[in-house]
């Protein structure tokens, strides 16, 4: 792999990371909150919490060690990518920690 | 820099060898001017037919406003208010905001990237086409007294056929569909065209950042049309079927409506955003004289608005009793997109603080969208804290918000985009004098009516409501928006006077007027019917500032690759989707009514589905499979090498997986498994919202859902021996395994089929969910087993040679998608075969 491509992975890492913990998230607050209720809130939070240390892991990956070489400018949008998406993660599982319940 | 060597001879279509290369790109005249194909050509037609629905839709904003200048006014009856509003916004969002920015980019980017034309010119003729008949059936329903009424988000169950018996939902829902194909295949050919053709040494970082806008638009499109593609085709179904997919009565939910809208509609405000803001990242650096500042840091805030955008939709349904914790879910992503949103906003300030800016017209614009734009971002954060949004939903508070967005992040960044680009139109310069006068007007008369709308709505005005009681606090109100909607309008009227003045007596435009660094100024603007003559090697973002020796010459004479043409041929450069290397000579299509015909065959299938005459149906479904067939049926081109010059001797439509047909196809699979999710979504919520109405939703068939799985795993390894066969050149063996994979399609197609047999789609949502699923999958079996035995067919008739194994290739990956997504839905039906669907 080029280090171009690598720094275009490194962009877009964050990104899929993202987004499959918002989907993670989600299926879990559906799993636990809408009528068939197949998790208890305890499970939730659980779940919720450790997809959410991964997530972040990954989107802090492309911050903490980007692809060396290649061009500054994508370097940078790897590293702001990752922040921003990290920040994310950690706000799409906020309420799990906040709230004690499906009502809030 | 011309090639000499006598080229090998190919099989490929012989168009115009006795042509010179100005001959070749010329653009029909005449009543042919309709088969062209070229990006120009289709941009403009984009551009033009798009500006047309802003100014009918316009007229509609205007009668609305009109309506509710006074308390208790007659001007519009109740019936017609609905349908002006709802015609209003239907038009803005869909047939004017999206096709408008996909026809700049269209006109733009292969002038940017250093490319003769986009790689699919047929494509875009094909995809306009779409769009014009979409727009002309949503806007027929006036004749026919049926215009739609139910707001631009169509919601259910005020939609149904139950609420809404007549005609005029159907042509929201299918004018609107098949518009959408316009811009899903727009998408389609603008990834690849980013991807695949630049010119040699544009690596991605190098790439103009326009096109990382359009690049995740592109995707944004491919990824977020598909929902409401699918929610309309299930609506259509509801009212035309009675297939009871929204139907509570029978386990279906209305909000599942409202779930596949927004998962389109909200990414929708950020597609229609990120080309605007694109423009502003192009003329901006011109005007400052330095280049953006933060090209990484704009990158990455392009990239993740694309994503976030994604995990906003519900909250345009705070009100409908989600629990609290999935609002706040959509709460945290809301408030998120903020900032990536002010990253952007800060490199475009940045840019300005770096430089001393020229207050050119398109700059006023540039200034107009920053201030407005800004406070529909903070209203927009507003509207995103749950508590809040309660207060103002459905009021005019929110009107206000979407316009300050919808406005200040696009309209005024076009505007001032057709006063920059408009020498690549006319060929002449609009005039300063009078655009000052119009950006003036706009913005007095866009402040006028929509920042008074926030306190209207405040004072608890709702949205939708065709007139309002005097004495309510919002008579001063409501008739300072409409003054200020006039003065909007007036803005906009001069601008439209502005640009057809200049056509004739604007000033004649220099080359490069502006002085700007991006590739679209290289020639002088008056378009000729090509772009390059030779495609010069760039060395930075901003060849001409930093590389001179492509103004000291006049354009033609620029050094590059590829100069002059081979075979008689449009040709353009291939090349490496990252580094930009040179990789192969693409050949492109010449004028053709080909795709035009599949267009009208699709349309005649769409509007003969409104007047229910299905056997004319299916005659338009004849000719759009005939036309695609004959579209498909040219001589393949690759094959063969040719020296493009510069020391590269290059082959000819490479089959390989950075070709610009696999990246399309590619492109094309992220749609359809986009739909597919669609309905995977469907299922998996009202399976899990109404549990009781799942228990009576009798079990599909286990052997043959289990026999469709195995069938499923065939197809995609059939498919996967087809290509190796066929990229060895082995005629026979390639052709015996494009029949295996046909037959396995068939087994998938019947298995599925098989299991669904004892589910009554009319008897539950999830039921006819379940047939959905299994139609769609389907429908994309159907076009595998189409595609196999027409590749079967080309080797059996000889017109397959050497080296021209691209379909076979490209069917591969085909049948992988389309194999998983058998295997998917096998499973799904196995699920419910054992465990009960309930
Ligand atoms: C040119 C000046 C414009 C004016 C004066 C205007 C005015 C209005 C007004 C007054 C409404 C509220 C109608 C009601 O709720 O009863 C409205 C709704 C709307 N407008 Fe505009 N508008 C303009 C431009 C635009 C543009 C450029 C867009 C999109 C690109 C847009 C998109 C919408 C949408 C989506 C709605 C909601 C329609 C619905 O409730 O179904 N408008 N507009």
């Amino acid at each position: 792999m080029s280090d171009l491509t690598r720094q275009i992975v490194a962009i877009a890492r964050p990104g899929l990371t993202w987004a499959v913990h918002f989907v993670a998230i989600y299926a879990l607050i559906s799993a636990s909150c809408a009528a068939r209720a197949m998790i208890g809130h305890p499970t939730l939070v659980i779940a919720g919490g450790a997809v959410t240390v991964v997530a972040v892991a990954a989107c802090l990956w492309s911050v903490f060690a980007p692809p060396a070489g290649g061009s500054t400018d994508l370097r940078r949008a790897a590293v702001w990518g990752g922040l921003v998406f990290a920040l994310a993660c950690v706000a799409n599982a906020s309420a799990l920690f906040l709230f004690q319940g499906c009502g809030g | 820099m011309s090639v000499t060597e006598t080229p090998t001879a190919y099989s490929g279509a012989r168009k115009g060898e006795d042509k010179s290369f100005e001959g070749v790109w010329d653009t029909p005249t005449g009543l042919r001017k309709l088969s062209s194909v070229s990006h120009r050509v289709v941009g403009r037609r984009f551009i033009y037919t798009g500006f047309v629905f802003f100014l009918i839709a316009g007229v509609l904003a205007l009668m609305v406003r009109t309506q509710l200048i006074v308390p208790g006014n007659t001007f519009l009856d109740l019936e017609t208010y609905n349908q002006v509003f709802t015609m209003h916004g239907t038009l803005m969002m869909f047939l004017f905001a999206i096709p408008i920015l996909e026809g700049f980019a269209v006109y733009l980017i292969p002038l940017m990237l250093g490319a003769r034309d986009l790689i699919f010119p047929r494509l875009g003729q094909f995809g306009y086409y779409c769009y014009l008949f979409g727009g002309i059936i949503v806007l027929s329903s006036f004749l026919f007294d049926a215009a739609p009424d139910g707001g631009w988000f169509m919601y259910v169950p005020l939609s149904t056929k139950a609420h809404t018996p007549g005609l005029s939902a159907d042509f929201w829902l299918i004018g609107i569909t098949f518009a959408e194909i316009a811009s899903v295949t727009a998408a389609v050919e603008l990834i690849t065209a980013i991807l695949c053709a630049r010119a040699p040494g544009m690596s991605l970082t190098k790439m103009p950042v326009f096109a990382w806008y359009i690049l995740i638009t592109a995707f944004m499109i491919a990824i977020g049309f598909p929902p409401l593609i699918i929610g309309s085709i299930l609506l259509e179904a509801e009212r035309l079927l009675a297939l009871p997919f929204f139907d509570p009565m029978l386990g279906g939910d209305p909000l599942l409506w409202q779930h596949l809208f927004w998962l389109f509609g909200h990414p929708e405000v950020y597609i229609i955003f990120l080309p605007a803001a694109g423009m502003v990242a192009t003329m901006l650096p011109t005007f400052v004289g330095k280049p953006l500042f933060g090209y990484g840091f704009a990158v990455a805030a392009v990239v993740t608005m694309g994503f976030i955008s994604f995990g906003l939709w519900a909250h345009h349904m705070f009100a409908t009793g989600l629990p609290i914790l999935s609002l706040s879910l959509f709460s945290a992503a809301s408030s998120m997109v903020a900032v990536p949103t002010a990253i952007q906003i800060f490199c475009f300030i940045a840019t300005l603080a770096s430089g001393r800016p020229r207050l050119t017209v398109p700059m006023l614009f540039i200034l107009g969208f920053l201030s407005i734009f800004v406070i529909g971002g903070l209203t927009g954060v507003m509207l995103a804290s749950v508590p809040f949004n309660w207060q103002a939903h459905d009021s005019y508070f929110v009107v206000a918000h979407l316009h300050y967005v919808l406005i200040g992040g696009m309209v005024f960044p076009l505007i001032g985009a057709f006063y920059y680009w408009a020498p690549h139109f006319t060929g002449r310069m609009m005039s300063e004098r009078l655009g000052r006068w119009v950006f003036g007007l706009m913005f007095v008369g866009f402040n006028a009516t929509f920042l008074l709308m926030h306190l209207t709505g405040l004072r608890g005005m709702p949205r939708r409501v065709a007139t309002y009681a005097e004495g309510l606090g919002w008579d001063r109100l409501n008739m300072l928006s409409s003054i200020g909607s006039y003065i909007l309008a007036a803005g906009i009227a001069l601008f439209v006077f502005d640009f057809f003045r200049s056509r004739r007596h604007g000033p004649k435009a220099p080359r490069n007027p502006w002085g700007a660094g991006t590739l679209e100024w290289l020639y002088p603007p008056v378009a000729p019917g090509f772009n390059f003559h030779a495609i010069p090697p760039v060395e930075s973002r901003e060849p001409l500032w930093d590389q001179p020796e492509l103004l000291e010459r006049e354009a033609h004479e620029v050094d590059g690759v590829m100069h002059g043409i081979r075979d008689g041929r449009r040709e353009t450069l291939g090349c490496d989707p990252v580094s930009g290397a040179p990789l192969y000579v693409l050949r492109l299509p010449h004028p053709t009514w080909i795709p035009m015909l599949a267009a009208a065959g699709l349309a005649i299938l769409f509007g003969a589905t409104l007047a229910s005459a299905y056997w004319v149906c299916a005659v338009g479904g004849v000719i759009a499979l005939a036309a695609f067939t004959l579209w498909a049926w040219e001589p393949s081109d690759s094959g063969v090498t040719r020296d493009a010059g510069m020391g590269h001797e290059l082959p000819v439509n490479v089959v390989d997986k950075r070709a610009h047909m696999h990246v399309a196809l590619v492109g094309t699979m992220l749609v359809l498994m986009a739909l597919f999710a669609s309905l995977i979504f469907g299922l998996l919520y009202l399976w899990n919202i109404r549990p009781d109405a799942a228990e009576t939703v009798t079990r599909p068939g286990l052997v043959a859902a289990a026999v469709a799985v195995v069938a499923g795993i065939a197809v995609a390894v059939f498919g996967q021996f087809t290509r190796r066969t066929a990229v060895s050149d082995r005629n026979l063996g390639a052709m015996a395994l494009s029949l295996l994979t046909a037959a396995a399609a068939v087994a998938s197609a019947g298995a599925l089929g098989l299991s669904l047999m004892p589910v009554d789609p009319w008897a539950s949502a999830l039921g006819a969910t379940l047939w959905a699923t299994g139609g769609f999958t389907g429908i994309v079996l159907f076009v595998l087993l189409y595609w196999a035995l027409f590749n079967a067919a080309r080797r059996l008739t000889r017109r397959t040679g050497p080296g021209q194994s691209m379909p076979d290739f490209n069917l591969a990956t085909f049948a992988k998608g389309s194999g998983l997504m058998v295997v998917v839905a096998g499973a799904f039906f196995i699920a419910g075969a054992m465990g009960g669907v309930g």
